[in-house]
């Protein structure tokens, strides 16, 4: 029998919401994250920064097993856990953990479909086939996701057919319509104008309370603006983790503050 | 700091700044010198100069706010850059209030010159010796980063307020008996009041100094509830 994460409750008893405990990765035989171990708390936002090849979108796709999928990956030692689930642990269906660990990535990847059909893509793969449900919850994710009243007129038109920022928030849409425990994600900014990136950056800071969101940026700013934890990785380690506010006022590592001052390398 | 910052410019820009800041203070220390000159050597011409030159400090208070946005707009800085642009505005800010009191030292100098001596002028000397004194390190706590200095001087603003109060307690007993002196007599007590204030405003530039260099904040810590206070059961 495959297990799916444990309900809210047992991660609000915990306390935390993904615990990553020791973990070492490996491409092939290239290490590419040391030791980690960071406590990821329920139903806020941590962003994870560094510089390109640090770790942080690596250790992102380890959250959702995502670098399952690439031959010559493996976690050699420690272990992820969301609600004290083991998620690699063999009993666990990898499908549903992704269904419970949403991700939103660097470029908007709407399906060539209606905008109804890419909210509902995910209800329908869960074999969810009542119309009204369906309804509801599109409706309640476009909401969510700040579009309904962009997009309420058009639900049957192509979601190719929106701009970039629009796709990008029907991708949330699409992922928080099955309700996952923790959004993930890599850059979702990076290729949108300032106006699209504060209407996302919105909807993280108004969707916090409800999901735990794990936010990988290289805009400094953008960390500071919408996360509650910031964890600093270099070179494969986690070198600080701590509340936002302090790690961009006072960070207590000099590795941190020659980063986030632009003193590196 | 001490690595060089990515972008060049960054680095320029805020050597700009702190060199804007040195020379200002530099320009205030010079006004509040030449202002007590004036009164102790009675010297009018002085007074005049100080009272014309404290545009150049105005002028410099404008031109660090300038900087101070430009580098907030185009860096965006964190951390202990972002203290240094904020410690550098405040810091000019007072900077330009202990020029405006060193121009009220001069003009009541200028009133005091005009009649004959006063040789309680001579009471101000040690008051502003002490004053000067606490200024220079806390502008040395600033331009090194230097908290413990910077922490250092509310104990010696406290001695300053003493001798303050003893001074004016002594024009105070004079006015009683000053046989036409009263008016210049109490140009000398607004003089202590200027200087007393001056010794404050270093001290708020201490404090400052404290937030560069350990992002803590001390003001006004006299008022926070006592509970926050360690205690002796911890």
């Amino acid at each position: 029998m495959h297990v799916t994460l444990n309900p809210t409750e047992t991660i609000q008893q915990l306390g935390t919401s993904v615990s990553v405990r020791d973990l070492d990765f490996s491409y092939g035989s290239s290490p590419a994250l040391k030791d980690i171990s960071v406590e990821i708390p329920a139903k806020g936002v941590t962003a994870f920064i560094g510089p390109s090849g640090c770790g942080k979108s690596t250790l992102l796709r380890c959250i959702n097993r995502m670098n399952d999928e690439i031959p010559g990956t493996r976690i050699t030692r420690g272990k992820i856990e969301i609600g004290g689930i083991d998620i690699y642990d063999s009993s666990v269906d990898v499908v549903k953990l992704r269904r419970d660990v949403g991700m939103v990535f660097q470029k908007s990847n709407p399906f060539p479909r209606s905008i109804y059909e890419n909210a509902a893509y995910g209800l329908r793969l869960r074999g969810e086939r009542n119309k009204t449900v369906i309804d509801e919850a599109v409706e309640k994710s476009l909401q969510a996701a700040a579009l309904w009243d962009e997009v309420k007129d058009r639900l049957q038109e192509s979601a190719l057919g929106l701009s970039g920022g629009q796709q990008q928030r029907l991708c949330i849409a699409r992922t928080i319509a099955v309700q996952p425990q923790v959004v993930l994600m890599d850059e979702p900014c990076s290729a949108l104008d300032p106006i699209a990136t504060v209407k996302v950056e919105e909807l993280i800071w108004d969707l916090k309370h409800e999901y735990t969101f794990v936010i990988v940026t290289h805009n400094m700013q953008q960390a500071a603006r919408v996360s509650d934890k910031t964890a600093f990785f270099y070179m494969g380690e986690l070198i600080e983790f701590g509340d936002t506010s302090k790690i961009f006022s006072n960070p207590r590592v000099k590795q941190t503050e020659d980063y986030i001052t632009g003193r590196f390398g | 700091m001490n690595s060089q910052h990515i972008f060049r410019d960054f680095d320029k820009a805020i050597d700009a700044l702190k060199g804007e800041v040195i020379t200002m203070a530099s320009l205030a220390r010079q006004n509040l010198e030449r202002a007590m000159r004036s009164l102790l050597e009675r010297d009018i011409d002085l007074a005049r100069t100080v009272i014309a030159d404290d545009s150049d400090v105005d002028d410099l208070e404008r031109k660090i706010d300038q900087a101070g946005m430009d580098i907030l707009v185009r860096f965006h800085p964190m951390a202990s850059d972002l203290r240094l642009v904020i410690t550098s505005m405040k810091m000019a800010h007072n900077l330009e209030r202990i020029s405006d009191h060193a121009v009220t030292i001069a003009k009541r100098s200028k009133k005091i010159c005009k009649s004959s001596p006063l040789e309680e002028a001579s009471l101000a000397e040690p008051l502003y010796s002490m004053a000067d004194s606490i200024l220079r390190d806390a502008l040395t706590a600033y331009t090194d980063s230097n908290a413990e200095l910077g922490e250092s001087l509310k104990a010696r603003d406290k001695e300053l307020d003493q001798l303050h109060k003893q001074m004016i307690s002594s024009l105070s007993a004079r006015l009683e008996d000053s046989n036409g002196r009263a008016e210049n007599l109490l140009h000398l007590i607004f003089v202590a009041r200027s200087i007393e204030r001056i010794g404050d405003l270093a001290v708020n530039m201490g404090e400052d100094a404290v937030f560069l260099g350990e992002a803590r904040d001390i003001r006004h810590d006299h008022r926070k509830p006592s509970s926050q206070k360690p205690t002796l059961l911890g």
